[in-house]
């Protein structure tokens, strides 16, 4: 069953459309992430559902009930929503300690205070917090803040939980260990999660679906794996990774491939929506997937090595072909001078 | 959001019961301070259209009062001083406050910190009592001008003339052009200035022609806030223009009580709407520039670390204006209240050992009108005080995070009184208590003198109140409603315990405010409202000196203790 449903939402800050129409569900225990540039509506999707925004048109429903309905005129405050919201800043009450500020939606249930008092000690032990309940928000560490936040945010369980950018305060290192017990949590604890994010890497890793948003519109969604390797448009394509482009014009298509050439090179790839025979295209493939090939054959070019960046577990070459720029990954350094690049037909693909 | 109607209700959440009870207060608070706000200067509008005072039986409407004062040439002669002394204080606090500005901001100037409070002083000590210290200091048998007189034959100075006043009231209102100067400069990068100085601008120079032309809205700001208060003056022309008969605009309204003998409210209301008419293209002036100097300070971006600039040679002629500057604007007329305070009389001859006596403040403590002024005006300051910011922030939370038409509604009508001289509104009041049967008895109790000083300083207080709210991040509210909190709830147990210490320092401030305020008072004064500020000027009017002089150093005295604790809990003095 659906925990939410958003239909056709279109949201305008004046005369500036933010969202124009975004459809989408989140299953019970799925984890959904919105990503997308700034600008793109993610955070304004997420803070519509909320219910801190007021859409102008379209519904929002929570289960089968109807939190925001457009033409009938429904708008459940974000109060009465009962849904978990975990902030970007976390926004911890810094005048409450951590157990009073996750003490805070129960009391406003009004549950009895021995009741309050379990349910928050378990709720922090859970977070491994237990120990911190007397502390206030500025003696904590960014983590343990997090941590709190979503303890707050998950005490009364609430249908849902929204995340905005939840990993963004964290500093790089802590980011991934972060990024992986959140996870952990959210799959051991069974909830349903919408997610803000803007890295494309912590939604890979992060989502059981990505929705990818794009000025407002939802560009493409799917599982990670569908959006990572089975990239329907080209902003889609370059927004969820690494990739080298090489603009030219279709010159021939058949059976779901088609021949891009440019200057120096002629390569089949596969043939994307947009693609047609005669028209300028874009050919896109993964950094990761271009292979330094010994000589010429099949689906290779010859481009000039300027130079060579060490990554630690591997390097990263730069080559010339005329004016475009082709990056490769290799795990030896290689000499300066012309080489041979392999752009495997399946890997590369012409928009 | 209040426009969508039929909501369903989450089950748990009581949520019906508490949108009713957090839109009642809210339209209640909206309409009492409409009504405190409004009677008073419609009532004042209305007068000035009547030919004789409101409750006479015999009156008629009509335009006879303006007519009548505009025909007085003692009006038009007021209008031009006004207008004069106006724009003289102007040119002098303006530059000078960019200035101080500069070096107090910028500079290595020696002794900044401690030097800082003192320059606010002249803002905090009334005009009144400032106006008596340089009688008292500098006058024909002043201190000063007798000890000058005794060691070089003579005291180059003249208070009374309009030239006098205009230099006086320029030189006490620099620390009004410092506020607003300093904070300017605060918010910008100090790179631009060492590019400057690099380049091989002298410290003076980079003022002129780096730092204050970047500041540029905020002095154009402040420039309209004195040309404004200089309208408003009435303290300072009150005791240093009446020697020489130079009358302005407030002190032509005051004296028209007496002019004809009789009550002349609808004249006296007449001049009232003419300052007004004034005043009020100024506030919103003011309002507009300072929304201008706002985003010109945005648009600059984050202040880069600012490093003081070396002063070199320039240190000691810096030190010699700034030390001027504090001799005349603050140390003259205090030293000169607090020494009159203690001699019998002065003049050529006297020697100050001799004179010396506390027989002025024994007249003060004898007399029971005396004590109760001071007992009155530390209650107003106390316990009204507070009372005045849970007004102001109840104000605060009904416009707080809600951009409807009732929130642009507060927001002009906040701003009304400052543009009414608290002279005109103590005299609405006046009228207003007078009959207006429900608050008629509470006419001789100091609640009437407490609502007029807390409408007129609406506009300041709610300044203060606003930047308080403003440093909640909307964050911390918006985490509760997602928690399940109505607006009651996240205002008393969210917002209202995060701006605590602002409401604690906005205390300390209104008292300050408060003890220095005086000429709210002067209509309203009455046995059982009696108010140090407001005492003093009637007694200045009696010419009992040694009674002002003590009476004055105790309200210095006041304002100083709130000083001490606002400096001790390190509250900010200005916003």
């Amino acid at each position: 069953m659906a925990e939410l449903t958003v239909e056709d939402l279109h949201l305008q800050y004046g005369d500036n459309p933010i969202l124009k129409g975004v459809t989408m569900t989140l299953e019970r225990g799925e984890v959904v992430s919105l990503l997308g540039p700034s600008g793109s509506g993610k955070t304004t999707l997420l803070r519509a559902v909320a219910g801190l925004e007021v859409p102008q048109r379209g519904v929002i429903r929570v289960g089968d009930k109807v939190v925001f309905d457009g033409a009938r005129r429904v708008d459940v405050p974000a109060e009465a929503r009962s849904l978990g919201l975990v902030f970007q800043s976390y926004a911890l009450w810094p005048h409450k300690t951590v157990f009073d500020n996750v003490a805070y939606g129960l009391k406003l249930r009004n549950i009895a205070s021995s009741e309050v008092s379990s349910r928050v000690t378990r709720a922090l032990e859970q977070l491994s917090l237990g120990h911190l309940g007397k502390r206030f928000p500025h003696q904590l560490s960014g983590g343990q803040q997090q941590r709190v936040a979503l303890a707050r945010a998950l005490v009364y369980n609430p249908p849902v939980i929204l995340l905005d950018e939840p990993l963004s305060n964290l500093d790089a290192k802590l980011r991934e260990e972060a990024r992986a017990w959140l996870r952990e949590l959210i799959v051991r604890m069974q909830l349903s999660a919408l997610c803000v994010t803007h890295d494309q890497g912590e939604a890979l890793a992060m989502s059981d679906r990505i929705l990818l948003l794009n000025g407002g519109r939802i560009e493409q969604q799917g599982t990670p794996q569908q959006m990572y390797s089975a990239p329907e448009t080209l902003f889609t394509a370059d927004f969820m990774g690494s990739n080298n482009r090489l603009p030219g014009r279709v010159t021939e298509m058949r059976d779901g491939v088609a021949l891009l050439e440019g200057a120096g090179f002629r390569l089949w790839g596969t043939a994307k929506r947009s693609a047609a025979r005669g028209n300028e295209a874009v050919g896109m493939i993964r950094l990761e997937r271009i292979r330094i090939a010994e000589g010429p054959g099949d689906n290779r070019l010859e481009a000039d090595l300027t130079t060579s960046m060490y990554l630690g577990d591997k390097w990263e070459h730069l080559f010339a072909l005329g004016n475009e720029r082709l990056r490769a990954y290799g795990d030896s350094p290689l000499a300066v001078g012309r080489h041979w690049l392999e752009l495997p037909r399946r890997e590369l693909w012409i928009f | 959001m209040a426009t969508l109607a039929d909501a369903p209700t989450a089950a748990g959440l009581p949520r019906a019961r508490g949108r009713a009870l957090t839109a009642l207060p809210r339209a209640l608070t909206i309409l009492i301070t409409a009504a405190a706000v409004l009677a008073p200067l419609s009532l004042i509008v209305y007068q000035s259209l009547l030919s004789a005072p409101f409750f006479d039986a015999v009156k008629q409407v009509g335009v006879a009062a303006y007519e009548f004062i505009f025909s007085d040439p003692d009006f038009w002669s007021a209008l031009t001083n006004s207008l004069l002394i106006a724009g003289g204080m102007t040119l002098i606090a303006v530059p000078l406050g960019g200035i101080l500005a500069f070096v107090m901001e910028r500079t290595d100037f020696p002794g900044k910190r401690w030097i800082e409070p003192m320059v606010l002083v002249p803002s905090f000590v009334s005009p009144m009592v400032l106006a008596f210290g340089y009688v008292v200091a500098a006058g024909p048998v002043g201190f000063y001008s007798v000890w000058s007189t005794e060691l070089f034959g003579g005291a180059p100075w003249t208070l009374y003339s309009l030239a006098g006043m205009s230099v006086i009231a320029g030189l006490t209102h620099v620390p009004n052009v410092y506020i607003y100067a300093s904070s300017a400069l605060k918010s910008l990068g100090s790179d631009v200035e060492e590019a400057a100085r690099v380049a091989g601008a002298s410290p003076f120079r980079v003022a002129i022609s780096v730092s204050l032309p970047l500041i540029m809205p905020a002095l154009l700001f402040s420039a309209v806030l004195v040309f404004f208060l200089g309208i408003e003056l009435f303290g300072l022309p009150l005791v240093l223009g009446d020697p020489e008969g130079h009358l302005v605009l407030s002190t032509y309204l005051y004296k028209l009580t007496n002019k004809l003998g009789t009550p002349s409210y609808h004249l006296m209301a007449a001049v009232a709407v003419c300052i007004v008419a004034m005043t009020i293209p100024l506030v919103l002036m003011q309002r507009h520039l300072l929304q201008n100097a706002r985003k010109y300070a945005t648009i600059k971006g984050k202040a880069g670390r600012i490093r003081d600039l070396p002063l070199g040679r320039w240190k000691w002629l810096a030190v010699a204006l700034i030390g001027l500057w504090l001799l005349v604007a603050v140390i003259v007329p205090l030293t000169g209240i607090a020494l009159r305070a203690f001699v019998t009389n002065w003049g050529f001859g006297v020697q100050l050992a001799e004179a010396f006596t506390l027989d002025n403040f024994r007249a003060v403590f004898d007399e029971p009108t005396h004590v109760r002024a001071i007992w009155n005006t530390v209650l107003i300051g106390t316990v009204g005080g507070a009372i005045t910011v849970a007004c102001y922030t109840a104000i605060g939370f009904a416009t707080h995070r809600r951009n409807d038409g009732w929130s642009r509604v507060v927001d002009y009508l906040v701003l009304v009184p400052r543009a009414v001289p608290g002279l005109l509104i103590g005299l609405a009041f006046l009228w207003v208590f007078l009959f207006f049967p429900p608050l008629t008895p509470l006419r001789q109790t100091i609640f009437s003198m407490w609502l007029a000083y807390t409408v007129v300083w609406l506009a300041y207080g709610m300044r203060l109140i606003s930047s308080s709210l403003m440093q909640v991040s909307t964050e911390l509210e918006e985490a509760a409603r997602s928690v399940g909190a109505g607006r009651g709830r996240i205002s008393r147990e969210i917002t209202l315990p995060l701006i605590r210490h602002g409401l604690i320092g906005s205390w300390l401030l209104v008292f300050m405010i408060f003890e220095r305020e005086y000429s709210t008072g002067v209509y309203l004064l009455a046995p059982g409202t009696e108010v140090i500020g407001a005492q003093l000027v009637s007694l200045w009017q009696g010419g009992a000196i040694d009674v002002v002089a003590a009476l004055s150093l105790i309200n210095i005295v006041l304002v100083f203790i709130g000083l001490a604790f606002a400096l001790r809990f390190g509250v900010k003095l200005r916003d």
